[in-house]
């Protein structure tokens, strides 16, 4: 009950004018550059941090909030609108997103993104607020075996859903996971694939995989288009969500959100993890599983409910036990001593008052966000009506300004190069590209995760099967395994691959 | 809009007055980790203090700080305005990595910070001392689980070190990398692993809060305020600090090192400096000229024979 | 599908391609994984294992694509127009190559003005304009004022560091 009442003593603080105005710059601030292809919401939050130096606490927490919450949900828009997703955690929303948009219903798209991101951001946050230390708890009871055993999950039901053909999508996510090794090896420091070049021994970067595969391939795919179709990205229709829309959309998003939160939570999680799962269960429960690829409304409301739900789950760990998971979060922390903050298992008793402004900081930044987001989607949707020729040139200029700030050398723009023409001769040929991102963020984790089980337990394979969470999920990928196999066996299949159709 | 922003640029751009000597330092890593923030409080507090008029922080992430470093003698050469963050990490990496380019290439300046070592278990194991652990490792080695950060990193060579005092072979220990501090940490609040290993820093919330016992740091001394005993007291004589420095570029002359070792200094002397080392919980580890290159030197030699124990350099 | 000869070929032959893609990313990683110590410590698991894994996987996977071209069924892409696809490449690599030389500016501005041109929009010289005028905003927003450190070039210099 204390609790809640330094909540809405919080709340109130938070409700001066003044303050509301540093959340809406906060939150401006977080879109307008989260928005950018090629640039995720660790560099957004890295960049404008110190815009938040030198305002008093409470407005400086505020806009910090604002910046956070601004940078995960700016994300998800040039995904939708222009195929090119700037971080991993909004690659599948650019799957059905895109195939949304380009059917003329980006602004809807939009709409359940935002609103999705709104409930999940809500919902997250009062959990994080109330259920921290009670989550934290179960998160710790996970070991590398669990972490396994999710990663399987993950990798079993997210390859039996990409694209329209098994071995198109599974050639896809191989060739990830080959991209995968490339690199110091995490448990040995012994140097897989990289040849003596200094930039390959941390491995292939997410970041510039996916925007040379999305953003890159996709300018080159769509130059190359003899005869685009007509009207390809017109908007038809109202920009708003209809009576249908909110009806399939509503419990995608609260699955996405209870999908999200608790893999957010997890010390070995992450968002972009559990976007997937929330594809793969949307695809999986869905009533009408043959519009997934063609713009299926759930496929954006659950992956962009739980990305911004696990945005708010990664706080668990962080301001319980002071431990940074995403690279989002190390800059967080970095954030959060500014302030005085001292993250750890006594902030919540020793620094209340702070923790509660927090919480409610980011509760009203998640009221701004959808406040401020709703009414620019009209805006965003004019985006496309930019001509193709400055619209594309400005994408490939902003995708490769993210990989120039991070790091300038020319054998990381000579990836951007290699893997963007990859991008469009697998878009020539019917390969969907997600997969291959899947497969470079899902690979490392499930070798390390399984190597490290194995050393702890000196070599006994059946520590992955000894604790009831990860023998559960084990099995479960195992039906998720072999039930589509039997069903292709009798024929189904068959089906299933000709009402898919072509997508790409 | 537009134009508010690029005046105010441009405007910040000519306010640069001409006689302190303007710095782009070098954090070899990601935004967020200890070079960054080594980096960035160097850029608050020389700027603030007024030591240099204007400071910029470049992130050339990789390979343990080796890309960066490469590409910093390349590119910086004689140019008395660039430093580069490192640290114990860095030497370490340049080892494993077989990497080409060595701190020898550089023009080390200064130690200016560094975190103490230690070694936790977690809050339910039952083992209480230091001198337990051990007797379990001499025991059987592989039930000793260490988790800790990369391999060959700090942490992994502190492991080795204890082995090695302690008379148990350093390729036996069973040694579990994480990546990142979080993973680990949570491995040991889990209970998962046998015993960890990490900064004193990352762990003393934890150890406050009762949840991991810390059974030794690796300073030479105690620490103040933290009531654990160093491991050379406990009889194993290992001794290791994570510390970090800045170094200049490669051929300067006399004075343009003089000049950047009396800037340092200033920092280093600065209130803001002490103030923001308060804050951030780092200790203060100055060593500068003569001293600072035979410690280095030192650490240098002891660090290649124990990754050659641990066999990860041949 | 009713475009004659030509077109029913060429996905076949685009399917052994593909199959030898895959066949010698494979015996990439298969060589690399041979030269890696086979240290897999207490695991007994070691840096080669999972690569050789992902190679043997990637080998049926080329057998397989092999069956599927036999088989033509490989989707058939449209007719493509090669002309933009240089262009925008030629932009990309102009960046690559003028990055380090010429700054974040003028090597943004050729990026952009390819692209542009690229996707049919003339003159060039017009698009180089446009794009130095884009790129020179972005770096003064993104590299003045947001100390994102972009590589800067004489122009840079000039303007920005009087």
């Amino acid at each position: 009950m204390e609790s809640f009442s330094l909540l809405l003593q919080g709340l109130s603080t938070a409700m001066e004018p003044m303050i509301l105005l540093y959340a809406l710059i906060g939150v401006t601030l977080g879109t307008a550059v989260g928005v950018l292809p090629g640039i995720g919401p660790a560099l957004t939050v890295a960049l404008l941090l110190p815009v938040t130096y030198g305002l008093d606490p409470a407005g400086s927490l505020i806009m910090f909030a604002g910046i956070y919450y601004g940078g995960m949900y700016g994300g998800s828009t040039t995904s939708i609108l222009l195929n090119t997703p700037g971080e991993s955690a909004s690659i599948v929303t650019a799957i059905e997103g895109n195939q949304m948009a380009r059917q003329g219903r980006g602004g809807p798209a939009l709409a359940t993104a935002a609103i999705g991101s709104f409930v999940a951001g809500l919902i997250a946050t009062l959990l994080l607020a109330f259920l921290a230390p009670q989550v934290v708890k179960l998160a710790l009871t996970l070991g590398p075996r669990e972490y396994f055993a999710l990663m399987m999950l993950a990798f079993v039901t997210v390859s039996a859903t990409f694209g329209d053909s098994a071995l198109r999508g599974l050639t896809s996510l191989f060739i990830g996971l080959a991209l995968a090794c490339v690199g110091i090896d995490g448990l040995t420091g012994a140097a897989r694939l990289t040849y003596g070049v200094p930039q390959l021994m941390d491995g292939i970067e997410t970041t510039t995989l996916a925007v040379a595969l999305f953003a890159i391939g996709e300018a080159l795919a769509v130059a190359a288009m003899l005869d685009p179709p007509d009207g390809m990205h017109r908007v038809k229709g109202s920009v708003k969500m209809t009576r249908e829309d909110w009806r399939r959309s509503w419990k995608a998003w609260l699955r996405g959100t209870f999908i999200g939160f608790p893999i957010g939570s997890m010390p070995a999680g992450g968002a972009d993890v559990a976007s997937f799962l929330s594809y793969a269960a949307e695809r999986k429960l869905a009533k009408h599983p043959e519009e997934f690829g063609h713009g299926a409304i759930e496929g954006v409301a659950g992956p962009e409910a739980a990305n911004n739900a696990a945005a708010a789950g990664t706080l668990v760990p962080l301001l319980t036990l002071g431990l940074p998971t995403t690279a989002t979060a190390a800059i967080m922390l970095a954030g959060f001593q500014q302030f005085g903050l001292q993250p750890g298992p006594l902030l919540f008793v020793m620094n209340a008052e702070l923790v509660w402004g927090l919480i409610a900081s980011l509760l009203i930044a998640n009221v701004m966000l959808v406040v401020l987001n709703l009414p620019l989607i009209g805006l965003w949707i004019k985006l496309l009506s930019i001509p193709r020729p400055w619209l594309y040139g400005g994408i490939l200029l902003f995708a490769t300004l993210g990989t120039i700030g991070v790091n300038p050398s020319p054998v990381e723009l000579g990836m951007l190069i290699l893997f963007g023409v990859m991008g469009y001769g697998m878009r020539l040929y019917g390969y969907p590209v997600a997969p291959v991102v899947v497969g470079l963020i899902l690979g490392p984790m499930a070798e390390q995760q399984l190597r490290r089980a194995l050393a702890i337990a000196q070599g006994d394979w059946t520590t992955l099967i000894s604790t009831p969470v990860s023998a559960v999920l084990l099995g479960i990928s195992a039906v998720f395994l072999v039930v589509p196999m039997i069903m292709r066996l009798r024929g189904r299949g068959q089906v299933l691959s000709q009402v898919a159709g072509d997508a790409d | 809009m537009k134009h508010t922003i690029l005046g105010v640029a441009f405007a910040a751009a000519l306010a640069v007055p001409a006689f302190a000597q303007d710095y782009t330092i070098m954090a070899p890593a990601n935004p967020g980790g200890g070079w960054d923030g080594t980096a960035r409080a160097m850029q608050e507090v020389m700027q603030a203090e007024g030591i240099a008029p204007s400071v910029e922080v470049i992130n050339v992430p990789g390979a343990g700080g080796t890309v960066g470093l490469a590409q910093f003698v390349a590119d910086s050469a004689g140019d008395p305005t660039k430093l580069i963050v490192g640290g114990y990490v860095m030497v370490g990496a340049i080892l494993t990595n077989a990497s080409p380019v060595t701190l020898e290439d550089v023009t080390p300046i200064a130690r200016l910070t560094g975190d103490t070592e230690a070694i936790v278990v977690p809050a339910a194991s039952e083992i209480q001392t230091l001198e337990q652990l051990v007797e379990k490792l001499k025991a059987d080695p592989g039930s000793v689980s260490w988790a800790g950060g990369s391999a060959g990193g700090t942490d992994h060579i502190l492991v080795g070190l204890l082995a090695k005092a302690a008379g148990v072979d350093p390729t036996k220990i069973n040694y579990v990398a994480f990546s990142g501090g979080g993973e680990a940490m949570a491995a040991i609040l889990g209970n998962q692993v046998t015993a960890g290993v990490s900064s004193v820093g990352e762990f003393q919330e934890q150890v406050k809060a009762g949840t991991m016992r810390l059974l030794a740091v690796s300073s030479a001394d105690r620490l103040e305020g933290i009531d654990a005993p160093t491991i050379k007291e406990s009889g194993f004589d290992v001794v290791v600090q994570n510390w970090r420095m800045v170094a200049a570029a490669p051929g300067l002359s006399d004075e343009q090192k003089a000049k950047i070792a009396g800037d340092i200094e200033k920092l280093n002397a600065s209130a803001g400096w002490t103030k923001m080392l308060a804050d951030k919980g780092w200790a203060n580890t100055y060593l500068a000229g003569d001293a600072f290159m035979t410690q280095l030197d030192a650490d240098i030699a002891a660090t290649d024979t124990v990754l050659r124990d641990i066999g990860l350099v041949k | 599908m009713s475009e004659g000869f030509p077109s029913e070929r060429r996905p076949r032959w685009a399917a052994f391609l593909i199959a030898a893609v895959l066949a010698g990313l494979a015996v990439m990683i298969l060589t690399d994984a041979a030269g890696l110590k086979q240290d897999g410590g207490y695991a007994g698991v070691g840096p080669a294992d999972v690569p050789r894994l992902i190679a043997y996987g990637l080998l049926v996977l080329a057998a397989l694509t092999v069956v599927s071209g036999l088989k033509g069924d490989l989707p058939k892409p449209p007719r493509q127009a090669p002309a933009p696809v240089l262009w925008i490449m030629g932009g990309l690599v102009g960046q690559l190559a003028l990055l380090h030389v010429a700054g974040f500016v003028v090597s943004g501005a050729i990026l952009f003005g390819m692209t542009a041109r690229g996707f049919g929009q003339k003159p060039l010289w017009r698009n180089l304009l446009v794009g130095f005028a884009l790129a020179f905003v972005i770096y003064g927003v993104f590299d003045r004022l947001l100390k994102l450190n972009l590589p800067g070039g004489p122009i840079e210099l000039l303007i920005f560091r009087g």
